[in-house]
């Protein structure tokens, strides 16, 4: 008895249809056309565009772990890690309220930790991007990093 | 131990636990398509809006082929199915693991993040790394041997010719 390839095909068709299907019409789908980690609000900036925020003098925040900030960051970066937020703001606190613009970034990909940071900035009243795609993004364009160690 | 994997006890046995075990993995991935969406992103295998539709579909053929593993339905196209799906994963958990890509829950079987560390299980099991390649090697034997292998009934002991006098 050899396999059927129809049904085979049919089990893989059939299953995503019915996925599919499920997420448009149950009500509790999801959002398909953007990053799941994008919530309404969020501002996003390109790699690009982030760079010239940076040469106009925007304020960067690391939202990574302390550890990795210390060890390399975009130029001027303050950190702001996600688990130690409420510390590390009242640190960032002078700067953010001088700054013209602000950006967040943490390590790219599924890092969802720019965007809570983005968030608790924004329950404090401060306006600030995200930047889409984070460091490794940055790195890949070829953009400059300060990788001077910091205690 | 081709002739022990052809027992038809043994197949049930193997179709059943491998349909339940496809069925319950599906389960909250179904409930919570974001987290997973999420955790798929974090396997950096493929972009933001793919992950999405593998959350989206992938559940759902997994609830298929293993429901039809339980009815014992289409038992080998289930199974292949299945074979199918832990090749992806095996050859994604290998990517992950070459660019050193530390995922600490897989998403194989919940989603919801585990934020206190807890001893057991250890994270070693949670996370995207030989342990799992290991674990989906084995179910891929078991799939592969529902594909390939004909359950063969041993035949009934033949009724002992009546002596004639």
């Amino acid at each position: 008895m050899a396999v059927d390839w129809k049904r085979f095909i049919l089990i893989l068709v059939a299953g995503a249809s019915l996925g599919l299907a499920w997420n448009a019409g149950s009500g509790r789908g999801m959002a398909l056309g953007q990053s799941v980690l994008v919530q309404a609000g969020d501002e996003l900036v390109a790699t690009r565009a982030g760079k010239v925020l940076l040469d106009q003098g925007a304020l960067f925040l690391d939202a990574r772990p302390r550890d990795f900030w210390r060890m390399s960051r975009i130029p001027g970066a303050l950190p702001l890690p996600e688990e130690d937020f409420e510390r590390a703001f009242q640190e960032a606190e002078p700067r953010l309220r001088r700054a013209s613009a602000v950006v967040v970034y943490c390590s790219g990909y599924g890092c969802e930790a720019s965007h809570l940071v983005a968030r608790k900035l924004r329950e404090k009243g401060f306006a600030a991007a995200i930047l889409d795609e984070g460091l490794p993004a940055w790195q890949d364009a070829g953009l400059p990093l300060d990788e001077e160690p910091r205690s | 131990m081709s002739a022990l994997v052809a027992h038809p006890r043994v197949q049930l046995v193997l179709r059943l636990l491998l349909g339940a075990l496809f069925v319950y993995a599906s389960l909250d991935k179904i409930a919570s398509p974001a987290a997973f969406a999420k955790v798929i992103y974090q396997w950096q295998v493929v972009g933001p809006v793919p992950s999405n539709l593998v959350a989206v579909t992938l559940p759902w053929i997994e609830l298929a082929a293993g429901l039809l593993l339980l009815a014992g339905a289409w038992k080998r196209e289930a199974a292949l199915v299945v074979a199918l799906l832990l090749v992806v994963f095996i050859a994604a958990a290998a990517l992950v693991m070459a660019r050193g890509i530390d995922v600490q829950n897989c998403g194989c079987v919940s989603v919801t993040a585990n934020t206190a560390p807890s001893a057991w299980p250890p994270a070693w099991t949670k996370g995207v790394g030989w342990f799992l390649v290991a674990r989906n090697l084995l179910l891929l034997g078991v799939a592969m041997a529902l594909v390939v292998v004909t359950p063969v009934r041993r035949p009934a002991p033949l009724a002992l010719p009546v002596p004639t006098e």
